[in-house]
């Protein structure tokens, strides 16, 4: 009962403070639309045009080959040519106002023709470390391939004929073989198929909101315990602490309660955000809700034991927030809240699997993204638990120290 | 002088401070530390990306008559395990289709691709209805792409040569000539050397390849991409962390407030301008002395190209005025300083938020974009990537003076807050 009684007491001082709701409520619900919105990247507006710009830089303007290749990118679905002289390419470039840019050299299609095409290479300005980048070189690379392609076809055909300096002939197999290569269409002979375990019909795992949701949740979980720890620092300022210490009370009871109230806190955190996800974003939490539940409580118990070690370890109100700072940015990053950990380096992704955060993510995701059941949610939750308790005893062992 | 004392103390205690000097360095820091662990290796050339799990069922057959040597299948399955691509892809063969299926569903691949027992034959009729089959794990998006383009390249390849065919033997026919076994032959040979040396150059070695890549170059010097992103997720950082440490800075005159020792020094001959003053100083002195140790630890440690020395200038300065401007403003509403750990947080993440100092390495939608034009921090974020780009300070003349005029409106209201405070 006395844990209950020092739980409530907590609980009536975080919600007593208006500004807890900053932390609790408001920013993760914000936070989560804005990456929601990120990640999707305004592709729903089917007003504006969301093909990559790309700069083309034509060197070579009456060229056959330069001329193919701007007819093949013009129809492409994914780049929008934005046409460019070399002196404003290097502007456009930094300001952004393209994605990058493609320059043709002087010459490019009589050197290709002539079979000298490592002396005339298209050079694609950008940065591929950035999404558009990236894309985009991946997006010029079939033009490329095919436009080449042809060009060899057509060499290989007017040697085969017997012509192989006529340039009526290679102009015209060359033209064969570019509406060839658009009539032929490899993509159709892959079909990429969802491992999920329900029918592609109720499947909702493409929903953005899948990885903003459960990350936020996570980040902001931790980062709520700025409000709870800061109790813990304030009992200790203000004497309050070492005053229960003195009363019949045990020590272990302090701490229960202490950590009963973070754990009310977090897990009230989640519930809401958890409802705020499945109602307005439409992420389906709710397809596994016993599922859901046990991540939750378990994410919920790692999280108060880490906030009960956080009191116990700082001194001061503003040492809270940076511990809490801290252990949300580790945690969220390694944990793979703000990106999958696939897109990261080897090391990186070994040592994010074993963080609890990302064991959390994983738990929610084999519901919401892989559609998997109950049973998959157990592994998840225990890992959590053995976490909670790690942290736990820490806690524990810290807070005896300080009582002696 | 007296201004100067003030300021002085005011540093000291500062660097005494370890909360200030975790927020103000440490933190930034070890954010995009934290980044570069992440994906610098990756993009500097070192192949140590997180390995993709392809497991392969090749249940394709050499149809009779086929003028292949081997089935289509067999060609696309030793992809997955030649040489050249083990330290990135990790492949394993399956019985069946059941059986890969329950080793993604275990997790224990990330990608699979089930070839069907009539692949060959059925292209080689030119029906186009049998399908390869690349299943996934739902959240990877990497790992399949790649594995999705490595197929798609190879049948590519073999498209090119039914192309190479085709066309040869419509011009040989136009001529009045014919394709007999032992030109076909060739022309495949012929092809297929093309294209296999063709992929390898741009798959292997990109500078001889038809599309070479160059980064835009920074600052006058060439640049990779590792440091375009990290020069990207630091300036994030930066900002954020600069506009931090100008509110946490000005804290000193609520502390001393608290303790008492303001209005001890309200009671010397120093007037309470002067007090004020030096106490502004000191947070302009913080900021700037946090930008350039900053500025100079990217340099070292992730050899970030900040831009030409006067744009770089222009940008520090520029920020050192916003960021004490929105300290002073933030501060002259906080009554206690047990109030700044949720203002601070609070309102700076989500300025910092809607400025997208968060995101910069992420393509927003313009109109999101524009909410960083009502933000000092957005302006800011402005200044570093023209810097950044390597563009001259006539180009950021406009970022800045936005910069100062907000920092000076902001600084004057804030500054006749405290001023009406402690009258």
């Amino acid at each position: 009962m006395r844990i209950i009684d020092l739980a409530l007491k907590d609980l009536s001082q975080i919600f007593r403070d208006k500004r807890s709701l900053l932390f609790l409520v408001a920013m993760p619900i914000i936070f989560t639309l804005f990456m929601g919105f990120a990640y999707k990247g305004g592709g729903d507006d089917a007003i504006s045009d969301n093909r990559i710009p790309l700069g083309w830089v034509n060197n070579d303007p009456d060229g056959l080959l330069s001329g193919q290749l701007f007819e093949m990118l013009s129809n492409s679905d994914s780049i929008r040519i934005v046409e460019l002289t070399s002196g404003a390419m290097e502007a456009a470039v930094r300001k952004g106002e393209v994605a990058g840019a493609l320059i043709v050299p002087v010459g490019y299609s009589e050197q290709v023709s002539a079979g000298r095409a490592a002396d005339a290479q298209l050079t694609l300005v950008a940065d591929l470390n950035s999404a558009q980048g990236q894309s985009l070189f991946q997006s010029l690379r079939t033009p490329v391939t095919q436009l080449m392609s042809s060009m060899e076809i057509a060499r290989l055909s007017a040697e085969t004929v017997g012509k192989p300096n006529d340039a009526s002939e290679l102009n015209e197999t060359f033209a064969s073989a570019s509406q060839a290569w658009t009539e032929a269409d490899s993509a159709s002979l892959i079909k990429v198929e969802m491992a999920v375990a329900e029918d592609e019909g109720q499947w909702y795992g493409d929903n953005p909101y899948n990885q903003a949701s459960p990350g936020i949740l996570v980040q902001f979980a931790i980062f709520g315990l700025v409000t709870s720890g800061q109790i813990l620092v304030q009992e200790r300022k203000t004497r309050t602490l070492q005053r229960m210490m003195s009363t019949s009370m045990r020590a272990w009871e302090i701490v229960a309660g202490h950590i009963l109230a973070m754990f009310v806190v977090v897990f009230m955190q989640e519930a809401l955000l958890v409802i705020f996800g499945q109602f307005v974003l439409g992420v389906n939490y709710a397809r596994e809700p016993l599922g859901t539940l046990f991540i939750s409580i378990a994410l919920g118990l790692w999280i108060a034991s880490m906030g009960l070690l956080i009191g116990v370890l700082v001194k001061e109100d503003s040492q809270v927030i940076l511990f809490a700072l801290m252990a949300m940015f580790l945690f969220s990053a390694m944990g793979g809240t703000w990106f999958p950990l696939e897109a990261t380096g080897g090391a990186f992704a070994a040592i994010g699997k074993m963080m609890p955060s990302a064991w959390a993510m994983s738990g929610y995701q084999n519901i919401l993204i892989r559609g998997l059941g109950l049973e998959s949610a157990w592994m998840p939750a225990l890992v959590l638990l053995a976490y909670a308790l790690g942290f736990f005893a820490l806690a524990v062992w810290r807070f005896r120290k300080m009582a002696v | 002088m007296k201004i100067i004392d003030i300021a002085f103390k005011d540093l000291t205690r500062s660097t005494r401070n370890m909360f200030l000097i975790g927020m103000t360095l440490a933190a930034p820091l070890l954010i995009t530390g934290l980044m570069y662990f992440a994906f610098g290796s990756m993009t500097s050339g070192d192949v140590s990306m997180t390995a993709i799990k392809v497991g392969v069922v090749n249940a394709d057959v050499m149809p009779a008559d086929s003028p292949l040597e081997v089935p289509l299948g067999g060609n696309i399955r030793s992809m997955f395990f030649d040489d050249s691509v083990k330290s990135w892809i990790t492949a394993n063969d399956y019985a069946d289709e059941a059986a890969v299926r329950a080793a993604v569903d275990a997790q224990e691949i990330g990608v699979a691709v089930i070839i069907p027992k009539t692949f060959t034959e059925e292209y080689l009729a030119g029906k186009m209805d049998t399908a390869i089959t690349i299943l996934q794990d739902p959240t990877l998006t990497i790992g399949p792409t790649v594995v999705r383009d490595m197929v798609t390249s190879l049948l590519d390849g073999v498209a090119g040569s039914g192309i190479t065919y085709k066309i040869v033997n419509e011009r040989m026919e136009a001529n009045g000539q014919a394709l007999g076994p032992t030109g076909i032959s060739v022309l495949f040979e012929r092809y297929s050397k093309w294209y296999t040396d063709f992929q390898r150059a741009m798959f292997h070695t990109p500078e001889k390849a038809a599309l070479v890549v160059t980064s835009p170059a920074a600052g006058g010097e060439s640049s990779d991409s590792t440091q375009n992103m990290m020069g990207l997720v630091m300036v994030g950082q930066l900002i954020f962390f600069s506009f931090f440490t100008g509110a946490y800075a000005m804290m000193s005159i609520l502390e001393e407030s608290e303790e008492g020792t303001l209005a001890r020094m309200f009671t010397t001959p120093t007037n309470r301008t002067t007090i004020l003053a030096g106490k502004f100083l000191a947070v302009f002195l913080t900021v700037i002395l946090q930008g350039v140790v900053l500025m100079i630890a990217g340099r070292f440690i992730f050899n970030i190209n900040w831009g030409e020395p006067d744009s770089v200038a222009l940008g520090l300065f520029g920020q050192m005025f916003a960021a004490v401007g929105l300290g002073v403003l933030l501060v002259s509403f906080i009554k206690t300083s047990k109030q700044a750990g949720p203002v601070f947080g609070g309102g700076l993440t989500m300025l910092g938020m809607i400025s997208g100092l968060f995101t910069t390495n992420i393509q927003l939608p313009d109109a999101f974009n524009a909410m960083g034009n009502f933000t000092p921090q957005g302006w800011v974020l402005k200044a570093w990537r023209l810097s950044l780009a390597g563009q001259p300070a006539i180009e950021m003349l406009v970022p800045f003076i936005v910069l100062v005029v907000m920092g000076i409106v902001m600084f004057a209201f804030g500054a006749m807050m405290f001023r009406k405070r402690f009258a």
